[in-house]
């Protein structure tokens, strides 16, 4: 299309240009009054010293970054634990998501029961799935410390341990986001086109060598896109885990996207929580540029 | 395809053996039993959702050792006039901000996928670099924003924001669904006569009517679980349900009871949605 009207004169160029900006017009200006002009005003913030009451706006600099960049807190706990998050929950549901679409790939009867039933974390709002689940991890009145009484077990208090709550969280995220891993995964398998498993069946390679040399690397560039959507969003997870822990116990399982929100409306300090969020976006940012390359490259090399 | 069969096949080949020694049926029952395992697995909160919305009050804390259920939790949560109009409006806000989203980013995704220069890169740069920034570095901005505009606890103040947020992801995957079309089409509408509008409206649009409608379900479905903005966007005007929801067992005491039996109840629209969208959302979604 570019190139028959590159040979015409400078007035159909304009004539493209005019057509490409009103086709993104309408998205561009919804983002600028209600993510851009947000961003900037509290990426402006974090460079003054700004309280929620006490907003006096002098300029400061770099030293609400420089206080986030020398917090202890925030570089061994909470980078540590937002990156361990992200690694441990896409691989944990790409994995998971990936065994659900190639057994639902399969013809076997009650399918279609078994994939609703594996799209169900998907109908349910994550805020009530995490309620619903810090209720059943109750060290009291829990469902799951009940149901460990009677096989003989300890009872534990979930919630109140490091380790027990951040399994919690990751199992809970795992829970939610298995189904969204599996329906695009599924959607992805079926669109495989069917001669080269004709042609590993006819050569009789076996069920593991089929799937490691053909449809892993047919499936490569749906999971490669897959992973990287997902790590972003789970590195800026917030309500699920601001609900069944709160960060805690004391702030062992903070991550950035809470360390910004407690700084922001506990500490009401304003301009150190945006400087936060600003370092959280960078980082993730250029991550997820790393991780997009790599993994596309990974593409590359299996053709 | 015979790949699927890996996933039960994978751990080593001596397993294979072993169950096709054990029984012809053996390799089938296992694998019906893995099913069923991963359908409790996943049903479990939900089917505690449930249980607990069929407990009396007094019952909740005991979920697990009681034999009484009753209906009542539904009649009250029904009875009450916020938890209705709180129904109404997160379906109001779910329905228009998919069209709004959907309408929004078709164009846009069309523009990434047929055109390349300077103009799309800037675009893309844009929409991925603001898709990174975490949701609380500008919700309470908006709150800001939506009050300068006076839009505050109204449909437009929480609708625009969602539209908003789902800009980035969906110009992403529109730009996947419009790179899977051909475009000598809509090159051929053009030379007999059809304006740009009139090729990306009569000829590209249709073709991507089955990725459309998987996005719509799965956007429907996003913007009536959401919270944060919810909870953030709105006040007394605009009760949504899933604010409504959490406020049962965060400020108003800890009515589970309640809480669960509302939680039932916005499940069900989900679950329509789900059930009879699956298949469409599978259809779209195959690039």
């Amino acid at each position: 299309m570019h190139r028959v009207c590159g040979s015409r004169v400078a007035t159909s160029m304009n004539e493209k240009t005019r057509f490409m900006l009103a086709l993104i017009a309408p998205a561009a200006l919804v983002l600028l009054c209600f993510q851009i002009v947000p961003i900037l005003t509290g990426a402006n913030a974090s460079f003054r010293d700004w309280t929620l009451h006490d907003p006096k706006g002098t300029w400061l600099g770099f030293a609400n970054y420089l206080y986030v960049l020398r917090d202890a807190d925030f570089i061994q706990i909470v980078l540590p634990n937002t990156f361990g998050f992200m690694a441990a929950s896409v691989a944990c549901s790409l994995v998971l998501g990936l065994l659900l679409a190639l057994m639902l790939n399969k013809r076997f009867s009650g399918r279609w029961l078994v994939q609703s039933f594996v799209l169900l974390p998907l109908m349910v709002a994550p805020v009530i799935a995490a309620i619903m689940i810090r209720w059943m991890f109750n060290d009291q009145f829990g469902v799951v410390n009940a149901i460990l009484e009677a096989l003989g077990f300890e009872p534990l208090a979930w919630l109140t341990q490091r380790w027990t709550a951040f399994f919690v969280i990751l199992l809970t995220d795992i829970w939610l986001w298995t189904p969204w891993f599996a329906l695009i995964l599924l959607a992805g398998l079926q669109s495989l086109p069917p001669e080269p498993f004709e042609a590993a069946a006819i050569d009789a390679a076996g069920a593991w060598r089929t799937f490691r040399y053909i449809t892993l690397p047919m499936l490569r560039p749906v999971m490669a896109v897959c992973v990287v959507i997902r790590s972003i969003d789970a590195f800026r997870t917030f309500d699920t885990i601001w609900t069944i822990s709160g960060g805690g116990p004391a702030r062992a399982t903070e991550v950035f996207s809470i360390y910004a929100y407690v700084e922001s409306f506990q500490f009401l300090n304003l301009a150190r929580g945006s400087a936060a969020a600003v370092i959280g976006a960078i980082i993730i940012v250029v991550f997820a540029m790393l991780l997009y390359r790599m993994l596309n490259r990974f593409v590359e090399v299996s053709r | 395809m015979s790949a699927p069969a890996t996933t039960l096949a994978a751990p080593a080949s001596e397993s294979t053996g072993f169950f096709a020694a054990l029984a012809p049926g053996g390799k089938r029952a296992l694998f019906a039993l893995t099913a069923v395992a991963i359908c409790l697995l996943f049903a479990f909160p939900v089917f505690w959702l449930v249980l607990t919305s069929l407990r009396p009050a007094s019952g909740v804390y005991y979920v697990h050792r009681g034999t009484e259920f009753t209906l009542d939790n539904f009649s009250e949560v029904l009875s009450q006039e916020l938890v209705l109009k709180a129904l109404f409006n997160s379906f109001a806000i779910s329905t228009l901000a998919t069209v709004l989203s959907l309408g929004v980013t078709a164009t846009s995704g069309y523009m990434l996928s047929r055109f390349r220069g300077p103009i799309p890169n800037a675009w893309f740069s844009l929409i991925y670099v603001f898709r990174c920034v975490p949701y609380v570095a500008w919700v309470l901005p908006l709150y800001f924003v939506t009050q300068q505009l006076r839009i505050f606890d109204t449909y437009w103040g929480l609708l625009l924001p969602h539209v908003a947020v789902h800009i980035c992801f969906f110009s992403w995957i529109m730009k996947g669904f419009f790179d899977g079309i051909d475009p000598s089409m809509e090159y051929a509408a053009m030379i007999d006569g059809c304006s740009r509008w009139g090729a990306f409206w009569r000829v590209a649009l249709p073709s991507a009517v089955p990725g459309l409608t998987a996005l719509a379900i799965l956007c429907w479905l996003f913007t009536w679980n959401e919270f944060l903005f919810a909870l953030i966007l709105t006040a007394h005007e605009t009760p949504i349900l899933t604010v409504v929801m959490a406020q049962f067992v965060h400020e108003l005491g800890m009515e589970w009871n309640l809480m669960s039996a509302t939680a039932v109840i916005a499940l069900v629209p989900a679950l329509v949605v789900t059930l009879f969208g699956q298949k469409y959302v599978l259809r779209g979604l195959r690039v």
